[in-house]
């Protein structure tokens, strides 16, 4: 038993050594595809159009007509914005090509010149009154995690005003994407959302009013297409072509036709910069334990939730176990039908209308710890209805004849169920009640749907900061541990319930 | 005085007519064994006047205290106080023991004279060493159900009836769940229940015990008592055609 748990860790930690070694660039040779990656909730540079279902965009337009004119086959490969970096560096996608920010990034990659130049702007509600950024002191402000907004409150490149900003914040929250964003910002969840203008101008004129710009800019900023760093001959063709299409127009109509005539800056005197960055070489062992930092912050808030849930499903499921076995009919059907939807649906929606179903369904404003709420809730509510099929299976498993003994001798229902038919019930649900809370360790790192930063989450920012998946495997050690931890514990009690049979 | 009155009792499950139309009656001090086939009934009725079973038709009164009423062909039960009172007149064993598996013996026996009765905790812990004593446990009271034999749970759930101070016990099949060692033990104890003017029901396979320890014997079959009496006229000699055919049956 316990070779095979140390074996385990064994593996895990090789999985570790390679996560950190540097990946190798594929050579490249013959091309015939070149894979954009974009991240799919950004438009007008890269969406998908809700009625074919089609990626679409600006700089897929761009890319398009790059890949048309040197015969290769454009592939649009939508990722996730926070693993851009691993996606770069496998191989998995050539460029990063998706109003992708350079400022703050020049020697993360080798770049293309600039060919779109954004700024970022705030965007609050028209019935706020906020009309300065002076005004958002003590507001909660939501900003796409790892995007160029945070960068220039939070980033090394941030000016001293934006940092002094940011801290007159009641609190900057991290979104995973700019729909959750503007839900947050319309349900009152945020105060005001910073984002690039382009992004700004569309998204507004998308939801069609009740959004305000602030006319103040938090930073300037200019647009250009990410290459691996190293990646020169690849950049060059891409550089060569763009400039082709500005020299015989096609660039600016295409443009035009995504509304963007203000926004570019593609320019031929441009220069290309290759300041290939030395790649900073800190010792295994110093970013292990810098990572490992970093992710005990998220572990807290993973231990609370995973406590607090245990906490009000435990009681919760057995009165809903209760109901469920209630002999009035019309309760019985009602508890199980809430069942039946709550195992039916995914727990993520679950938290998502419970974050924002307030004021979605009835128009209530919602504070900024609503957000913990919700998730405690949701999460209750969910698990409340897996411990009441688990209670319910217990106590039916208790033979009728304890029951039978229980009615010669007299007992009143509320004796019976916690002398006899609880401790025994206990009993019975064990082995199934470990598996429930095995999984909800897991589960707690759901939370980053309504974005509540928990360990994964964490783990997911500083693995996209770092540029490495070294975080996530870190990550996937401390949920081994804490289910290893888990297991030992519900391993004792089911040992300790063995004294009758 | 009648310990038991039972009128006109009927049972059905759905359609299946169990038992129809019993009158019995037991006297203090009395024991009466109740005989038949499987299938007769017997143990149906056992449930049903120690209102496991709710029936369906007829009247029972306990202790001169009436539990059901039959009115306009009903069976009214009288309040759920009242019905609790009566139930303390009288104990059950159960073919199985139904032992508290999670309670030491100790346990098992005392509970509910402390927590249903609300009696002397100490006073009762002194009764349980009696009973334990005289069911020849004295050593078991710290023992979980599942580290005796069949034969020791049995008595530890006859001393845990007897603990609750019923005017009368009810047996049903107290020895069918055992090998006829352990069988030897239980009749043994219920003899001595007898000698001491325990009034008791017993639904039993146990012709040579019915014959030596009841005062009454009634053979059940299809429902209804076909013949009783002193179990000298029921067992060894039969008028009724069935209950010759069962007794032949279980001399074989």
């Amino acid at each position: 038993m316990k070779k095979q748990k140390l074996s385990v860790l064994a593996v895990l930690f090789a999985f570790l050594a390679t996560a950190v070694l540097p990946l190798n660039v594929m050579a490249d040779q013959e091309r015939s595809t070149f894979t954009v990656g974009f991240d799919a909730e950004f438009p007008p540079y890269g969406y998908q159009d809700t009625e074919t279902g089609e990626y679409i965009g600006f700089d897929l337009s761009l890319a398009e007509e790059v890949c048309s004119r040197r015969g290769w086959t454009l592939v649009k490969q939508p990722i996730d914005w926070d693993s851009k970096d691993m996606e770069l560096k496998t191989g998995a996608i050539d460029c990063i090509w998706n109003g992708f920010t350079m400022n703050g990034r020049e020697t993360d990659y080798t770049w293309s010149t600039p060919y779109v130049d954004n700024s970022q702007v705030a965007i609050v509600r028209s019935d706020s009154g906020i009309t300065e950024l002076s005004q958002l002191a003590g507001k909660i402000v939501a900003v796409q995690s790892d995007s160029s907004a945070l960068a220039a409150f939070t980033g090394a490149d941030a000016t001293e005003e934006n940092k002094a900003l940011a801290e007159s914040f009641a609190d900057l929250q991290q979104v995973g994407d700019y729909n959750t964003a503007f839900l947050n910002l319309q349900s009152g969840a945020v105060d005001a959302v910073c984002m690039d203008i382009g992004v700004a101008n569309y998204e507004m004129e998308a939801r069609g009013g009740g959004f305000t710009m602030l006319d103040e800019r938090i930073s300037s900023e200019e647009y250009g297409i990410g290459f691996l760093l190293g990646n020169t001959e690849l950049r060059d063709q891409v550089q060569e072509t763009l400039l082709e299409m500005l020299a015989d127009g096609t660039f600016d109509r295409i443009a035009e036709e995504w509304g963007l005539s203000d926004s570019v800056c593609l320019s031929a005197e441009d220069q290309l910069s290759d300041e290939a960055a030395a790649y900073e070489k800190a010792s295994l062992w110093d970013k292990l334990a810098n990572v490992c930092g970093q992710l005990l912050k998220g572990v807290g808030a993973s231990l609370a939730i995973f406590l607090l849930t245990l906490l009000f499903s435990l009681p919760l499921g057995l009165l809903i176990a209760f109901g469920r076995m209630s002999k009035f009919k019309p309760l019985s059907w009602l508890v199980k039908l809430y069942i039946s939807i709550v195992r039916g649906t995914p727990l993520m929606l679950q938290l998502l209308v419970v974050f924002f179903g307030p004021y979605f369904l009835f128009g209530v404003s919602t504070s900024g710890n609503y957000r913990f709420y919700a998730v405690i809730i949701g999460f209750s509510l969910n698990y409340a209805a897996y411990f009441a099929e688990i209670y319910r299976s217990g106590i039916q498993a208790v033979p009728v004849g304890q029951h039978e003994a229980c009615e010669i001798l007299g007992y009143s229902r509320p004796q019976k169920f916690f002398k006899i038919v609880f401790p025994q019930m206990l009993k019975n649900i064990i082995p199934s009640i470990t598996n429930e809370v095995i999984t909800l360790v897991k589960d707690t790192s759901l939370a980053f749907a309504i974005s509540y930063t928990e360990m994964f989450t964490l783990a997911k920012q500083v693995a996209a900061a770092e540029a490495t998946i070294m975080p996530l495997f870190i990550a996937g050690v401390f949920y081994y541990v804490f289910n290893f931890i888990v297991a030992m514990i519900m391993d004792k009690l089911e040992k300790k319930m063995n004294y009758f049979r | 005085m009648n310990l038991l009155e039972i009128k006109n009792l009927k049972k059905s499950f759905g359609d299946l007519e169990v038992l129809k139309d019993i009158s019995m009656s037991v006297n203090e001090g009395e024991v009466v064994s109740i005989l038949g086939p499987s299938g007769s009934g017997k143990s149906t009725f056992l449930r049903c006047i120690s209102m496991l079973e709710t029936i369906g038709g007829g009247s029972m009164t306990y202790c001169g205290q009436t539990a059901v009423s039959e009115k306009d062909g009903k069976p009214v039960y009288v309040s759920k106080a009242e019905l609790n009172e009566i139930k303390h007149s009288f104990g059950l064993v159960f073919q199985n023991f139904n032992l508290f598996p999670h309670y030491t013996v100790l346990k098992n026996i005392t509970d509910a004279p402390i927590h249903v009765l609300k009696r002397n905790k100490d006073e009762v812990m002194k009764e349980a060493e009696v009973l334990l004593k005289k069911m020849g446990l004295s050593d078991k009271g710290d023992f979980y159900p599942y580290q005796l034999s069949g034969g020791q749970q049995q008595r530890v759930a006859i001393a845990r009836a007897l603990a609750m101070k019923p005017k009368m016990i009810f047996f049903d099949e107290p020895t069918s769940a055992l090998d006829p060692e352990l069988t030897a033990e239980i009749l043994k104890v219920l003899k001595e229940l007898a000698a001491e003017k325990m009034t008791m029901v017993i639904v039993t396979h146990e012709i040579d015990f019915a014959r030596s320890v009841s005062s009454h014997v009634v053979f059940m079959d299809g429902g209804m008592i076909i013949e009783q009496g002193k179990p000298k006229d029921v067992i060894d000699n039969p008028s009724n055609e069935r209950t010759k055919a069962f007794l032949k049956k279980l001399e074989q």
